[in-house]
């Protein structure tokens, strides 16, 4: 075993999945430690991903074979085996995901090597790594160590995304593909893509939720912006349904969606059990309301009693200002 | 065609949890445990699939706190079988052990798929299905939402990020770790429960592991924003200000940290 | 023989088989329904009937009791006449005239004929102009048919009586004052003795046929109440009102296998027939008030055409999500308002449960019901919180509660489990510790082995489901030590009073208002009373129409000192909030207007009322929702009863500090 830390690229119409950089991130932090280096597996055809890599890996793992041109678990898991098999790496690395499902359990039996699931802090000394997890949905976490070679499971956000470094060089290396790829028990039959302009909460990472506070159907447009100009998906609390301010399928909580977002933020939300049924399981809550007793307060983590009115636009202001920076 | 049902008990994560003394569990004093929802869902995705096609389906669960009840619950349902496994490893085993006893009596069931919910939120070391998978060598997926049986294999579907999913023909013998079931899970009423309150099971399989899973857990703690929230003073401008930063710091907008 | 007396007798005979054969299908459907034991207590069930006959449900609306009344005594006084009419020319040398058909009996038709007339001219006045709501979706055809036909009889009768006068038995037109108006009418048209004795032959053929017609058409039409009326207000159910039927392991039997009339009894039959479409329980009910597709009477309209059935044979749907809709089928909250103001006492809340019964052995239940169901059967609660948290509620308070598992206790409190579990009632529920705690009442609860009553389980249609719960929560009773049971949940106390019975356990229950009253009269809890501040007060459905208690909570708010402004819709006709029949565990998207909210609009229509008070944990949740939604939290604040008792003196330090905040002191 060597101080060397691969992670599994995911890759979509020839870029790099953001995850996936961020992965890149933790695994320098992990191979500096070490001593080692970060080898990029990346299956499949992709130019384009290869070249993104260039600066931040040292080394670019490629195979192509027809059954790697689409993601069929089968395959890849016995492409991950046979890289970790054959290089022997301390760590592997794969996101919070399907592929991290699919991939990352089915590997670390085959290969007999502990595996860590959704981390958010990994760090390594010597023959260990040390992980802390989030378990219950982000209610606690768990803090663990295993020894070297293993392999970690990261959610998505818990690193920054890397950056080339301009001194850096990665080389490429084809690998052969493993026999297995032509025995395979799993065949690709169809890829589906979102349909334009569906919303779905459940899987929204940002929500603005707007309540009874927002008064009239003006100033939900006004909280739209702000939700645009943060990436969030503008969602109501009942009240607000049913006033018709917003449709249906953008309902919180219990007769609505139920919610985890990594941001929830409730404007003029007062916070009546059936609403907090639907999003206390947010990551982080950040609630304005002008009454500083709605319980809404009980959940949230962050939160302010000035005029909503306000805030919206000097918020809104910066976040499109930041997003033009 | 048989189809079994891996069903798991777990704290019910939507109430207020505690950390036990010694820190290394969750106080399991004042929590009920709860069939882990995704189970629940490949339960109902197995019943489909027995309405659909005349397979036989058998619900699988450990020994342990609440697994009559669970396994009566199963057959209420409609399950034709229900086995109640042996256990050496507590309440709520982890996967990977779960995995290993598991895999003997599957074998001997001869059994054609193996369903079970796609994740449970208090798996850090790994997932069942894919544990599951690996260890029988099956082919297996997760992730999926639908399952249709397609001359002697199954047709998943399964549910990627960003609302893409993948459409993929796997050969039995499979593991799925199913993510929904194709139709909401129907209730069963409490008169087709009583039916069966007061089955009995006698477990199975073997109770030889050591649950070994090359883990160590150290402790575990309750995230840093708890208690109630942290107000931010101030007008509206300082306000905003103190959000968007804090917004950046969590990189949940962008903008460079200050 | 007389050719007319073989020809009545063969149209008689004629329309009594056409009445007969129409008659079939519920003929029928009465024989293959379910068996219904209402053949108990004769003179309870014959007073019933007299009170109906002498319209004392009609006359609450009083405009429609008087015209019915008008009709109902012009139709027997009526029968006179048509006891003369047929029964002369079928069994000849029959008459009245020895009892006074010529005399009194013939004034008092006429003196009828004009009251009934007027009757029908204030139906139709009502139905064409003032045109209620409560009329929507009723059949008006066969409203207007019915004048006609009624018309048809008395009109043809005072013809030929006129004709009879004119023809020269002036002894008669001595007594017939209107039906010598139509002779003199008649002599001003120039219609002679002969004219007007052809006349009266043919006015008393128009007038057989007008009956015999009548009576054919009956059997087709709402006007079958006429007939039904009686026997269906004889054979109601006297049981109590807060019993459902069917003993729970009864039910999970054929009945249940049965997707056709097969699940009702041959009471619901009858019923079903016997509507006469007037309405008045779709303007009680709530659930059509809130814009929710249920309408009492629609249902057993609906109910009626598929046993009855216009046309053609019964058709393939079944009864449970075919006949009846399923979102017809929830949207009851068994608040009784119908049951309350029909004036042939039909039964529409134990059809709706039936039906229920089936939708939940097929799976098919509202989604947010099938959680809360999911989370009664796993932790005996429908908020899925861990049984074991139950008493967590009790935490806060300055004293320990008595474990009336362990020790024994005078008053066994059953808490339920919105008062252990929500937050918005936890509030009322301390209070009332403190109360009973300051009365030096002994008094104790179950703790964790308290399970949900099942009321309203029983309600939603899971017998199986309410047999575990309830079978749980006796085994828990059982073999403690108490005198009697008190409980702040309307819907508990009916559970344990009425429906726990046939399962063997009998307890002696009150609720909190009958007991804090008792406390505040004997002088054992010490209040301070307000100063004269005006509240209103909701009747819960469970507490009062269900169960009668409309007087202790309202003395108990004189009591504390307050003055009572009632709201319009009060004590049995009291606008349920909503939540009951397990409602409050729906979803209630669909709705126009919450019924929570149309009640506080109500009460905000009352000048000078501040507080709306209720009685019931679950009635403080919707109307807190309801006061929040419509935003107007400043204007009218939701009092539990209890937290109007300020108790005098040093008590105030064993408030607890959650309390003290919720009344906004300390």
């Amino acid at each position: 075993m060597n101080g060397d830390v691969l992670v599994y690229v995911e890759t979509r119409d020839g870029a790099v999945n953001p995850s996936s950089l961020e992965l890149l991130t933790a695994a320098r932090q992990l191979a500096d430690a070490l001593g080692g280096k970060v080898d990029a597996v990346v299956a499949g055809s992709s130019r384009g991903a290869v070249e993104a890599l260039a600066g931040i890996a040292d080394r670019v793992l490629t195979a192509t074979h027809p059954a790697l041109e689409q993601y069929i678990p089968e395959a890849r898991q016995a492409l991950l085996r046979s890289v970790i098999v054959e290089r022997n790496p301390a760590i592997a690395l794969f996101a919070y995901g399907v592929a991290g499902l699919d991939l990352a359990a089915d590997v670390a039996v085959r290969t007999d090597r502990p595996v860590i699931d959704f981390c958010t802090k990994l760090s390594a000394t010597g023959d260990e790594i040390e992980a802390t997890s989030l378990i219950y949905g982000g209610k606690l976490r768990a803090v663990s160590r295993a020894r070297t070679p293993a392999v970690a499971v990261i959610v998505p956000g818990a690193f920054p995304e890397a950056q080339p470094a301009p001194t850096r060089r990665t080389i490429t290396v084809e690998i052969a593909a493993p026999p297995q790829l032509d025995a395979l028990r799993t065949a690709f039959i169809a890829e589906t893509r979102p349909a334009e302009g569906e919303v779905d909460l459940a899987s929204a990472a940002k929500i603005l939720c707007v309540g009874r506070g927002v008064r009239d159907q003006a100033s939900v447009a006004v909280a739209r912006q702000v939700a645009d100009a943060l990436g969030a998906e503008i969602a109501g609390s009942r009240p607000v349904i049913d006033n018709g301010w917003l449709g249906k399928e953008r309902q919180v909580g219990k007769s609505g969606s139920r919610v985890k977002p990594k941001l929830y933020l409730a404007v003029g939300v007062s916070g009546a059990p059936e609403h907090l049924e639907g999003m206390s399981g947010a990551e982080l809550i950040i609630a304005i309301n002008t009454d500083a007793k709605a319980p809404i307060f009980g959940v949230a983590h962050f939160g302010a009693t000035c005029d909503l009115f306000d805030l919206l636009p000097a918020l809104g202001e910066r976040l499109e200002r930041g997003q033009e920076a | 065609m048989q189809i079994g049902v891996a069903l798991r008990l777990i704290p019910d994560a939507s109430g207020e949890l505690e950390i036990a003394e010694g820190g290394k569990d969750v106080d399991r004093e004042w929590i009920d445990l709860k069939l882990n929802e995704f189970d629940d869902q490949a339960l109902e995705e197995a019943l489909t699939l027995k309405e659909c096609g005349g397979a036989t389906v058998v619900a699988l669960a450990f020994e342990g706190l609440g697994a009559d009840r669970l396994l009566q619950t199963a057959l209420a349902r409609g399950a034709d079988r229900a086995i109640k496994l042996r256990n050496p490893l507590g309440d709520d085993p982890p996967a990977r052990g779960a995995a290993r006893l598991l895999a003997p009596t599957i074998r001997d069931l001869g059994l054609d798929l193996v369903l079970t919910g796609v994740l449970a939120t208090d798996g850090i070391n790994g997932q069942l299905a894919p544990l599951l998978g690996a260890t029988l060598d099956w082919p297996h997926a997760s992730a999926v939402s639908g399952i249709r049986f397609d001359a002697g294999a199954i047709v998943v579907r399964q549910e990627a990020e960003g609302g893409f999913s993948t459409t993929l023909r796997v050969g039995l013998p499979a593991v799925i770790g199913v993510q929904a079931a194709s139709r909401p899970i129907r209730y069963v009423s409490g008169t087709k429960l009583r039916q069966f309150i007061g089955e009995k099971f006698a477990p199975m399989g073997s109770d030889a592991d050591s649950g070994d899973l090359g883990t160590e857990l150290v402790r575990l703690e309750r995230p840093q924003s708890e208690g109630s929230a942290v107000m931010l003073e101030g007008d509206a401008d300082t306000v905003a200000e103190a959000l968007h930063t804090l917004l950046i710091e969590r990189r949940l907008a962008k903008g460079a940290p200050r | 023989m007389a050719a007319s007396t073989v020809v009545l007798w063969t149209l008689v005979f004629a329309t009594v088989a056409v009445f007969g054969w129409r008659l079939r299908r519920l003929a029928r459907a009465m024989s293959v329904s379910a068996p219904a034991a209402r053949f108990d207590n004769p003179s309870e069930r014959l007073r019933g009937v007299l009170c109906a006959l002498l319209h004392q449900r009609l006359l609450n609306n009083r405009y429609s009791g008087v015209l019915h009344a008008l009709i109902f005594s012009g139709f027997l006084v009526l029968l006179t006449a048509i006891a003369q009419s047929f029964g002369s020319v079928m069994f000849p040398g029959f008459s009245l005239r020895s009892v006074g058909g010529a005399t009194w009996i013939a004034w008092l038709q006429d003196v009828f004929a004009v009251l009934l007339t007027f009757g029908v001219a204030m139906a139709a006045w009502q139905r064409c102009v003032t045109r209620p709501p409560r009329f929507e979706g009723s059949n008006a055809l066969d409203a207007y048919l019915i004048y006609v036909l009624i018309l048809a009889v008395v009109v043809s009768m005072l013809i030929e009586a006129g004709c009879r006068i004119a023809g020269g038995d002036a002894a008669l037109g001595a007594w017939r004052p209107v039906s010598r108006g139509v002779a003199d009418l008649l002599g001003s048209v120039g219609v002679n003795a002969a004219a007007a004795a052809d006349g009266q032959r043919v006015a008393y053929w128009a007038h057989i046929c007008a009956v015999l017609v009548f009576l054919a058409y009956i059997p087709g039409s709402k006007h079958r109440h006429m007939f039904l009326a009686a026997p269906n207000v004889y054979f109601r159910s006297l049981a109590p009102k807060g019993m459902l039927p069917g003993a729970p392991t009864q039910s999970a039997d054929a009945a249940n296998n049965d997707e056709g009339v097969g699940q009702l009894t041959w009471k619901d039959m009858l019923d079903v027939a016997t509507c006469t479409e007037c309405g008045r329980c779709q303007a009680a009910c709530p659930a059509y008030a809130a814009g929710l597709p249920l309408s009492p009477k629609i249902l057993v309209a609906n109910l009626r055409d598929e046993v009855i059935g216009a046309a053609g044979d019964a058709s393939e749907r079944p009864l449970a999500g075919g006949v009846i809709q399923q979102t017809t089928l929830w949207a009851c909250t068994t608040c009784r308002a119908c049951m309350e103001v029909c004036p042939v006492h039909i039964e529409h809340v134990p059809k709706v449960v039936r039906l229920r019964r089936r939708l939940v052995e097929q799976g098919d239940v509202e989604p947010m019901l099938q959680e809360a169901l999911s989370n009664l059967q796993q932790s005996g609660n429908s908020m899925g919180k861990p049984a074991r948290a139950r008493a967590r509620w009790t935490k806060d308070l300055p004293f320990k509660i008595k474990d009336a598992r362990r020790e024994p206790v005078d008053v066994l409190w059953f808490v339920g489990d919105y008062a252990s579990y929500d937050v918005r009632a936890q509030d009322g529920a301390r209070k009332l510790a403190t109360l009973l705690h300051a009365a030096d009442v002994d008094f104790g609860i179950l703790y964790d082995d308290e399970r949900n009553s099942g009321n309203d389980v029983r309600r939603a249609g899971d017998e199986g489901l309410f047999e575990l719960l309830a079978q749980h929560n006796i085994e828990a009773l059982s073999g403690r030590r108490f005198r009697r049971i008190m409980t702040s949940d309307p819907h508990s106390l009916n559970a344990l009073s009425h429906e726990y019975a046939p399962l063997g356990a009998h307890y002696s229950v009150v609720h909190h208002s009958t007991l804090l009253l008792e406390l505040i009269e004997s002088g054992r809890l010490r209040l301070r009373p307000a100063d004269g501040a005006v509240v209103t007060y909701h009747d819960p459905c469970y507490l009062g129409r269900y169960n009668g208690g409309y007087d202790a909570p309202r003395r108990l708010i004189e009591r504390a000192g307050y003055r009572l402004r009632e709201m319009a819709r009060r004590r049995e006709n009291a606008f349920c909030c909503g939540a009951g029949g397990g409602r409050i565990w729906m979803n209630d998207g669909a709705s126009v207007e919450r019924p929570s909210e149309s009640r506080i609009k109500e009460a905000l229509a009352l000048d000078d009322v501040r507080s709306f008070v209720v009685a019931c944990p679950k009635d403080k949740v919707m109307f807190v929702s309801a006061v929040q939604a419509l935003g107007v939290a400043d204007r009218i604040e939701v009092r539990d009863l209890a937290d109007l008792i300020e108790l005098e003196g040093d008590a105030r330090s064993t408030t607890p500090r959650s309390v003290r905040r919720a009344e906004g002191r300390g």
